[in-house]
């Protein structure tokens, strides 16, 4: 069974939203997507700025509905089974301001769980699994606020594990990080996505998108314009692709004269 | 499961405020210099001016106290909302399994709970200062405090919906606030008051939350009270239901238009 379907989905944007408001801006952000995503798949979603990918990561997490077209989570319809879908999505957003500073990681996991209905019994082993999972044990009793950009990307992750979500989305999740911690949290992706979760991410890093993700949609200005799977293709050869269906520009490579 | 999280809110918030170190001392510093400023008031005011039959130390005591409880609530639970549009946390909170109107609740609890301390200030003054005065009906008194915390959490609820709406919740906040703090009898009786300002004073949930707490400390006339009671219950049967439902139209409408965390 399909984790995620989009059957024909388009979401337009609306500014100036009351409805007396005559001169109501709209931007017509995904025109008519469809595309499924299996159990245990990891998809990546790739595009330029503006080009629908963490619209479409939100549909997905009910923060945003759809105003045509249907969006299904384990066979639950997000516009009228917002609820039930929420209990089966996990969403990993790691902006520093979205814990509690003062509490520590544990704590925060702790409020988070609550929230998620996770059994006060299970609280200690479920935290203590989820932090081993994104390798940020050793800073279960840190303050939040002490962490680094790194240790917030995976709590964000831990945060969005928490629960046991059957399907993970990620919004560029390796923002920020180094080449090192980047690879650890690439490995972390493989190793979930094994274990039955599926996970979507949105990436403009065509590494991350060959290392971590089983195939990858390219989306441009609201559309899905291809899908190819990732197996055996090398991150150069992924940005070919991608800069010829997306028609953007190369970069001209700037000339590194070091002074003498 | 409520229960837990309704404790899980409250660990939070009471870590929190234990590690702000400075934050309490600030706090009881301010709160000193206010009651000193109604002490004083009350005293430049003289000892005949006596506003529904209580000493005006107290009655402002009970007035500001109960006022500045109740408005605080409805200004942190609004405050919460607009901190977690800006931080991101609101998409956080929207996607967990917990439903929209109990998030909404455990924001409430938690914005109450931050002013409690507050209020409690200005009873133990109020006890140390008026004990031989006072006759307090605490059944009355517990009537009142959970009708207002009501009608204080459903005008929270417009102030948080009008927020996600039309991003001007403050606004709202302000003008809401100050009327309320004109009108409610708050520093003076609102028999003061032109009889077309009583009329809307009428209307204001705070005014007979004000009243029917100084009756039940003072151990008032008790039909008074049935009535300040009654009218409460009112506001709260109409505005709790009426906000839940402003509330969650408005998240939807936001997740519609994904204006969610606009600001």
């Amino acid at each position: 069974m399909d984790s995620v379907v989009f059957e024909n989905v388009h979401k337009i944007f609306r500014r100036g939203s009351l409805p007396f408001w005559r001169r109501r801006i709209e931007t017509h952000a995904l025109r008519g997507i469809s595309l499924t995503v299996s159990r245990g798949e990891v998809l990546g979603l790739l595009g330029p700025n503006g080009s629908g990918k963490s619209t479409t990561v939100k549909l997905i997490s009910t923060i945003l509905l759809p105003d045509d077209g249907r969006v299904q989570v384990a066979g639950y319809d997000t516009r009228n089974e917002g609820r039930r879908v929420r209990k089966y999505v996990g969403f990993a957003l790691a902006n520093e301001r979205s814990f509690f500073p003062r509490l520590t990681v544990r704590e925060n996991l702790e409020f988070f769980a609550a929230l998620e209905d996770v059994p006060r019994p299970e609280f200690a082993g479920r935290i203590e699994t989820t932090l081993c999972a994104v390798r940020l044990m050793e800073a279960v009793n840190k303050q939040v606020m002490k962490l680094s950009s790194g240790m917030y990307q995976r709590l964000g992750i831990a945060r969005a594990l928490i629960k046991r979500p059957s399907v993970l989305l990620l919004d560029e999740p390796s923002r920020s990080l180094d080449a090192a911690a980047c690879l650890e949290l690439w490995n972390v992706i493989r190793a979930m996505s094994a274990d039955g979760i599926t996970i979507v991410l949105a990436t403009h890093n065509f590494e991350e998108a060959t290392a971590a993700c089983d195939r990858v949609v390219l989306l441009r200005k609201g559309e899905l314009i291809n899908s190819r799977k990732t197996a055996r293709a090398n991150w150069r050869e992924l940005r070919e692709f991608y800069l010829e269906m997306t028609s953007e520009q190369t970069v001209p490579a700037l000339s590194m004269e070091v002074p003498a | 499961m409520i229960t837990q999280k309704i404790f899980a809110v409250l660990k939070k918030d009471a870590i929190t405020a234990l590690r702000y170190h400075n934050g309490f001392v600030l706090t009881a510093a301010a709160q000193a210099a206010q009651l000193a400023t109604f002490y004083y008031l009350a005293r430049a005011v003289g000892p005949q001016f006596r506003p529904e039959g209580m000493p005006y130390f107290l009655f402002l005591l009970v007035g500001t106290g109960f006022y500045a409880f109740l408005l605080t609530g409805i200004h942190n639970f609004l405050r919460a909302i607009q901190e977690s549009q800006q931080t991101g946390t609101l998409e956080v909170l929207l996607t967990s399994s917990t439903s929209e109107p109990v998030l909404v609740a455990l924001n409430a609890i938690s914005a109450f709970g931050q002013g409690m301390l507050q209020l409690l200030v200005y009873v133990s003054v109020g006890f140390f200062f008026f004990a031989s005065a006072l006759h307090a009906n605490l059944g009355a008194c517990l009537v009142v405090f959970t009708l207002s915390i009501l009608s204080a959490f459903a005008a929270g609820l417009f102030a948080a919906g009008l927020q996600i709406y039309i991003h001007k919740g403050s606004a709202i906040m302000w003008l809401l606030g100050s009327c309320a703090w004109l009108m409610s009898g708050t520093l003076f009786p609102i028999t003061a008051l032109p009889r077309a300002a009583r009329v809307v004073s009428f209307c204001i949930p705070f005014t007979h939350s004000l009243t029917g707490m100084r009756l039940a400390l003072l151990g008032g006339n008790a039909a008074s009270l049935a009535g300040e009671i009654g009218i409460l219950a009112f506001f709260s049967l109409l505005l709790v239901p009426a906000g839940v439902i402003f509330f969650s139209w408005t998240v939807r409408q936001a997740r519609l238009n994904g204006t969610l965390s606009f600001y």
